[in-house]
């Protein structure tokens, strides 16, 4: 994306690449997103497609071996990309906060999860010890959680998955960051239980203007939750838009079999539908489009060079040489219309 | 909230921290219930040491003019030598559970009295090398652990490695040279108790402890090491991260306190060790401790000293042991949480 | 009916012996077992040989290991005395082997009652620090050598015990070896055979560290003066009167310290090639356990072994 980031933005990432395995191979390729204030931005592929990577690059926290290659990382339109040890000290918690997959092996498994957050709270607002624990109760309480006080006394293993995710987003918000990043943050949870924690994070963006980097393999949650979705594929960003938009008219090949495999929108699906092949190695070199080997309307010119992103609107684009062509379907996308109408037909003809 | 809810809520609170004192309180308590059995069985097995021995204690005390068959049987009497062992050894833990520990067959000096003379240096010197011990073992295992893989992680592996296959007499040896003979800053053996002044007392146990605590702070880095390597590529040290705390904090109350748990265990148990590594510090570095009595008393053939001394070891590693496991249960309220 | 054909196993002696480390710490065994057989015949000088005139010379030609306080020549001295050294660190090694060992297989195999006794026997045998016990016993049993490294030999067994029981629980309840029994295999035939063999590596691991230890014993034990008349030469023995000559002579006391450090420094080394050619199947030392098991550590390992007996 060129031009100047919008002046609400909090998250930008411009032509990111991370290298993994010291330098070894470049896992993303020149990613580049913006979440602005307010904002929920999911980011959807399968695993090994770069996104996790990705966050943690935003974050900071790239797990070893793993480095920033080339292009910048900006916080509220500031460079942090090389930002040292006490500049990201500052910034997680009061400017960013993260919650993950597996909230419980995110905590400390001998301390109470209330004094985990009460320790964040004396330590970054240099709260007393009473006032702490105050904050904290009302924090639990916030994140909805029911006898905010019996939870703060209780050790991880103590609490379900679902109140230890409430426990986490608390956490991530009490220094009031803005920016939460959330990944695969429902993906271990009960349907149910998911329900409630987007519906918390949904209420945290409207009474607090907060932006949310959504990450998930779930299609139906992102449609959910987010405003706009960045799909990755292969450690690129294939395709990017709003979210209706991508789900009703998705102009990438591998977006359009993602909402093929997944059904999003139909939930009587008939047969199991699998994408054939497998997304290339992590940080394989790959002349052209990398979903070329298993993309089913793949031509000449998709092998040939790199393929940059087509801008399809003022907010929608796709990494694709055929996407600009507003027929092109590489795949019949199912829509609940469709279905309907399909098994209407059949039932016609019995 | 209703008011119902808030009594609710009250008493909620409470419970979880009973519960969890309750179940601290009936660990200590399962600890010292298991360990008094232990306790009585290796004092039985150091008592029958006594009933071993061929010498006859009755006629080393009357002296060999005096040690008719006649006034060996009644000494034996005297003394209770002549009723069955389980019985003799009863009488005996029955009068060392009061203090009394009998009476030395040679000096007539009562065995507690020799003890509580020499026991203040053993302690000094053991209680010193512990403290030596974490000091050194818990700076160099973090340092190495957090640095890992750099040289100076290296270099630490190396010396740990090299120091704990020294024993404690060869490391005393080997201060006691660098220190008091070649440079003369220490006093090279000699005791003084800390109520004759600080600074000399300081001066004559910092060697000696340092001979015991070196080769277990050795095993104790390289345990840490170990943990804090493992326990520092966990989520919950990311998660801390992210949050924004500063490192260091992150390093001592979330790291090492999760990693700490396997080398305090492995300091419990080569506690005995240090304890015989005190022997040699007193030979070394002449101090009048247990170890020397026990040998005098092992030369003579004094068998109550013996089995006081042994009794007074063993107590000493029990306790410590006991200790070592309840700041393992307290650190510790996580089965899972025990640093890998 | 298939032939079974008998799986080609290594010995686990010949892959030990691919670390540089192990073949070095071999090396320095042989050559210390070598001097226990031969040592007293190969002196150069008789290590009894006082020379007035020559005390606590340094090396030399004619003494390469220099003098000691009566002249007499160090490296003679040390070569003599490491019969007795390595003798009496086999007989403490010995004790603990032949009867820890066994005992740790069978206590699995013969009831939870048997079991829980040795448990606490074990412990409380490793309450006692070995030297105290050591010098306790010859009170008792009289100032010998012989006797004082027994019962370091007995304060070794509960070491061998544990390590043993806890391999063979890992592996004797591996499902091989229900279908060995299944097979029409005894008990013992099954343990013969299958247990023994993957419990041997973990008791080589043991042994060596155990023969460390109980040559350090003996080191110590000569430096106290136990056990030997003078005269005699041991390697305990040099050392301890080096010390009383320290002013005169700083460096003396490192000769016999070096070579006792070699030697244990070796077998730990031995040790340590074993373990990483074991792998995950052998047990680390037994340092590692809790030498008392309390309650809350008895509870995890208890839960530990009921999960194995009822898998």
């Amino acid at each position: 994306m060129t031009g100047k980031p919008p002046h609400d933005e909090v998250l930008g990432l411009e032509d990111l690449h991370v290298t993994v395995h010291d330098g070894a191979a470049t896992a993303v390729r020149g990613v580049s997103l913006s979440v602005a204030a307010g904002e929920i931005v999911g980011l959807v592929g399968e695993s090994g497609s770069g996104k996790t990577l990705t966050c943690r690059a935003a974050l900071g926290v790239l797990p070893q071996g793993c480095a920033v290659g080339q292009g910048t990382i900006s916080f509220e339109r500031e460079d942090v990309t090389d930002l040292s040890r006490r500049g990201w000290e500052h910034l997680h918690g009061t400017g960013m906060g993260a919650v993950f997959q597996d909230p419980a092996s995110y905590l400390n498994p001998n301390l109470t999860v209330g004094s985990q957050l009460a320790e964040v709270l004396r330590v970054k607002q240099r709260l007393r010890r009473r006032e702490a624990h105050r904050k904290s109760i009302d924090l639990l309480a916030a994140v909805g959680l029911h006898r905010p006080d019996w939870v703060f006394h209780q050790i991880p293993a103590e609490l379900s998955g679902g109140m230890l995710q409430r426990v986490m987003i608390a956490i991530a918000i009490s220094c009031e960051p803005r920016l939460l990043i959330a990944d695969e943050a429902t993906t271990a949870l009960d349907v149910t239980i998911q329900a409630e924690i987007i519906e918390l994070l949904r209420e945290l963006r409207d009474q607090r203007g907060l932006a949310v980097l959504f990450v998930s393999h779930d299609l139906a949650v992102i449609r959910e939750l987010c405003d706009r979705v960045v799909v990755f594929y292969a450690g690129e960003v294939v395709e990017s838009g709003p979210v209706e938009e991508i789900i009703e008219r998705p102009r990438h090949p591998y977006t359009q079999a993602l909402l093929h495999v997944a059904s999003v929108g139909d939930f009587r699906r008939r047969e199991l539908r699998v994408i054939p092949g497998q997304p290339p190695r992590a940080g394989a070199d790959i002349t052209g489009c990398r979903f070329a080997g298993r993309c089913p309307a793949a031509i000449e010119a998709c092998r040939s060079g790199p393929v940059s992103l087509v801008p399809l609107s003022h907010v929608h684009q796709a990494r694709c040489v055929r996407a600009a062509d507003p027929e092109f379907t590489a795949v019949p996308v199912t829509t609940a219309a469709t279905t309907a109408d399909a098994e209407a037909a059949e039932l016609a003809a019995r | 909230m209703a008011v119902a809810e808030l009594t609710a809520a009250g008493g909620a609170l409470a419970a979880p921290r009973r519960r969890r004192t309750r179940a601290a309180a009936s660990r200590i308590g399962g600890g010292l219930a298991v360990l008094i059995p232990i306790l009585v069985l290796s004092s039985f097995i150091t008592y029958s040491l006594g009933a071993l021995s061929n010498s006859n204690p009755a006629a080393t005390i009357l002296g060999q003019d005096a040690a008719t068959p006649a006034a060996v049987a009644h000494l034996d009497h005297v003394l209770g030598l002549d009723k069955p062992l389980p019985v003799q050894y009863g009488n005996w833990l029955a009068q060392a559970v009061r203090g009394n520990l009998g009476v030395s067959y040679f000096t007539q000096i009562p065995v507690s009295q020799s003890i509580a003379q020499r026991l203040p240096v053993d302690l000094s010197i053991a209680i010193g090398a512990i403290i030596l011990a974490v000091l050194i073992g818990g700076t160099a295992g973090t340092v190495a652990a957090v640095r890992r893989g750099g040289w100076v992680d290296r270099g630490v592996t190396l010396a740990c490695s090299a120091v704990s296959t020294l024993p404690a007499f060869v490391v005393g040896i080997i201060l006691v040279v660098a220190f008091a003979v070649t440079a003369h800053v220490l006093p090279a053996n000699g005791y003084t108790g800390p109520t004759a002044g600080i600074g000399p007392w300081l001066a004559h146990i910092i060697l000696p402890s340092l001979a015991l605590a070196l080769p277990v702070a050795a095993d104790v880095a390289r345990q840490l090491r170990t943990s804090l390597v493992s326990v520092l590529e966990q989520n919950y040290i990311t998660g801390a991260k992210v949050r924004g705390l500063p490192y260091r904090r992150i390093l001592t109350r979330h790291a090492l306190r999760n990693a700490a748990g396997p080398a305090l265990t492995i300091l419990g148990n080569d506690f005995p060790v240090m304890l015989a590594g005190a022997v040699a510090a007193e030979a070394v570095f002449s101090l009048p401790g247990l170890g020397q009595l026990l040998l005098e008393a092992a030369q003579t053939r004094d068998i109550p000293v013996v089995q006081g001394v042994l009794l007074v070891v063993s107590t000493f590693v029990i306790v410590i042991n006991l200790i070592v496991n309840t700041v393992l249960g307290l650190l510790y309220r996580s089965a899972d949480g025990v640093g890998v | 009916m298939t032939r079974m054909t008998r799986t080609t196993r290594r010995p686990p002696h010949s892959s030990v012996l691919r670390l540089p480390s192990a073949r070095i710490a071999v090396a320095i065994l042989a050559v210390i077992l070598f001097l226990a057989i031969f040592g007293s015949a190969l002196a150069p000088q008789s290590p009894l040989a006082i020379d007035a005139g020559a005390l606590y010379k340094g090396p030399s030609l004619h003494h390469l290991l220099g003098t000691d306080y009566l002249g007499r020549d160090v490296l003679s001295r040390l070569m003599a005395g490491t019969r007795l050294s390595v003798l009496t660190a086999f007989e403490a090694v010995g004790i603990g082997l032949v009867i820890g060992a066994p005992l740790g297989v069978a206590t699995v195999f013969l009831g939870r009652w048997f079991d829980f006794t040795a448990n606490r026997v074990a412990d409380a045998l490793m309450t006692l620090p070995s030297i105290f016990f050591a010098v306790a016993v010859t009170a008792a049993l009289g100032n010998g050598l012989v006797q004082a490294m027994f019962p370091v030999g007995i304060l070794l067994i509960p070491g061998f015990y544990r390590v043993t029981r806890a391999a063979t629980l890992e592996f004797g309840r591996a499902q091989y070896v229900e279908a060995a029994e299944l097979l029409g295999g005894s008990k013992l035939h099954v343990i013969r055979v299958h247990v023994l063999r993957k419990v041997l590596p973990t008791i080589a691991v043991t042994t060596a560290t155990a023969a460390a230890g109980a040559l350090l014993a003996v080191s110590f034990l000569t430096f106290l003066g136990i056990g030997v008349q003078p005269p005699t030469p041991t390697w305990g023995g040099v050392l301890s009167s080096d010390l009383d000559y320290l002013n005169l002579a700083p460096w003396a006391p490192f000769i016999p310290g070096a070579l006792i450090a070699i030697t244990v420094g070796a077998l730990n080394a031995l040790a340590d090639a074993y373990r990483d050619r074991a792998g995950a199947g052998a047990l680390l030392s037994p340092v590692a356990d809790p030498v008392i098991k309390t309650h809350s550590t008895l509870q995890a390992l208890e839960a530990a072994d009921d999960r194995q007996t009822a898998a």
